[in-house]
């Protein structure tokens, strides 16, 4: 490689003159180029890609508290439109989603406040958001009622945490709800680390019942075959990684199983690789496991998913204006399906 | 800050009791898995009343209201 191949493309300096839209301001990212805002435009056309390729899977892994913290309308959404074909999330998550769609709030709070005080009046904090007590309350409180409802109806049936998720989202009347979304629309939600959330909790609350007939029986497990076969019977597999965990493992996994690897690869994060977590792992290091092809399209955008996400489908939906409709893979194979069976 | 009220015997000051309609009614988790009705009232007291304090401002703001 000589010299002046390297020093190909100057940056071009941001401009901001009058109204932009978000993609304008993403657009004048991209002359830049550098930094975040070069990551994150690239991150934008990634995303982009994705959607307009036609044999794409699109798994979106969703961890740390982004529904509490106010980015439920816009995953439940993105489900509708079916820009995402595939949601594998924390627990926590859905709980909070879960919370919202039974009546419960999120209130804006402060980082600096006395926890003691907040303790004693039963209020808990996630960073500066608030949620009072009572919301998980009754949330475990119906939720001990749901559970007994599934178990009765799948009596000594163990279920997918996929189709636990969609057993909740048929009892959830909200339209806003991500649950509710997922199943509506036939999206697969996997929830591998449901125990560790206020589902677990509700489950003992429901279990450790005088007289209980039937118990819940969630076997996360089953998730694998469903999730290696989504990423196995799809030309291409993409991820959009918002903070990493269990979610983005799970994804990746897949991929890796399914003997595929992300062609596509976008990660939101805020973790550092030198500790070995998997939720600052590098895209390269992911490279090594074969979880993602190392010529795949991939970005790691190091930045708070409550600013990155939304301006990234912002910038990007603002591109597929008109009457773009986007397919998804699985709707299309049902209907080769029926097709071919004619 | 240590509650005067903690020295009569309420279900929001007992160990089983969560937040359910604050301050007014408790979430009692032993009612519950007794099949018992598990919202009760802040001020109310159970006949299994467990001493063990959340140390919460429950009793304090319930008393506060009623006045």
């Amino acid at each position: 490689m000589d010299r002046q191949d390297i020093l190909q493309e100057p940056v071009k300096h941001i401009k901001v003159v009058g109204k932009l839209s978000v993609d304008e301001l993403v657009q004048q990212f991209k002359n830049s180029g550098s930094f975040g805002a070069g990551r994150l435009s690239t991150a934008c056309d990634i995303y982009e890609r994705m959607i307009r390729d036609e044999d794409c899977t699109i798994f979106l892994a969703l961890a740390g508290a982004v529904v509490p913290a106010g980015m439920r309308s816009l995953v439940a959404d993105l489900i509708r439109e079916r820009l995402v074909d595939v949601v594998v999330s924390t627990g926590a998550n859905m709980v909070h989603d879960a919370i919202e769609a039974l009546g419960g709030h999120h209130y804006k709070g402060h980082w600096l406040v006395d926890d003691h005080m907040l303790y004693k009046y039963h209020v808990y904090r996630i960073y500066d958001v608030f949620v009072p007590e009572e919301d998980f309350v009754k949330l475990d409180y119906r939720l001990a009622g749901i559970y007994d409802d599934i178990a009765t109806e799948n009596a000594g049936k163990a279920l997918s945490s996929r189709e636990f998720a969609w057993e909740l989202g048929k009892r959830l009347d909200d339209k806003d709800s991500i649950l509710r979304a997922a199943y509506e629309t036939g999206v697969p939600l996997f929830l591998p680390a449901v125990r560790d959330s206020e589902f677990g909790f509700a489950y003992w609350l429901h279990a450790s019942r005088k007289n209980v007939k039937h118990t819940l029986l969630v076997d996360a497990f089953k998730d694998l075959p469903e999730l290696v076969a989504l990423c196995k019977r799809s030309a291409r597999n993409g991820m959009i990684v918002i903070g990493g965990g269990v979610p983005r493992n799970s994804v990746q996994s897949a991929a890796l199983a399914s003997k595929k690897g992300m062609d596509y690869a976008v990660i939101i994060t805020m973790d550092r690789p030198e500790t070995g977590g998997l939720s600052g792992s590098t895209l390269e290091e992911t490279v090594s496991w074969g979880k993602v092809k190392s010529e795949a399209d991939k970005v790691m955008v190091i930045g708070d998913a409550m600013v990155v996400f939304p301006m990234m489908v912002a910038s990007v939906v603002e591109r597929l204006s008109g009457d773009f409709k986007r397919v998804p893979n699985n709707e299309r194979e049902k209907l080769q399906e029926i097709e071919e069976s004619k | 800050m240590k509650q005067n009220t903690t020295e009569k015997k309420y279900c929001g000051n007992c160990g089983s009791h969560n937040a359910y309609e604050y301050p007014d009614k408790v979430f009692c988790g032993k009612r519950f898995g007794e099949d018992k009705n598990p919202i009760v009232e802040t001020l109310w007291c159970c006949e299994d009343w467990n001493p063990a304090s959340q140390e919460c401002h429950c009793i304090r703001e319930a008393t506060k209201k009623q006045k």
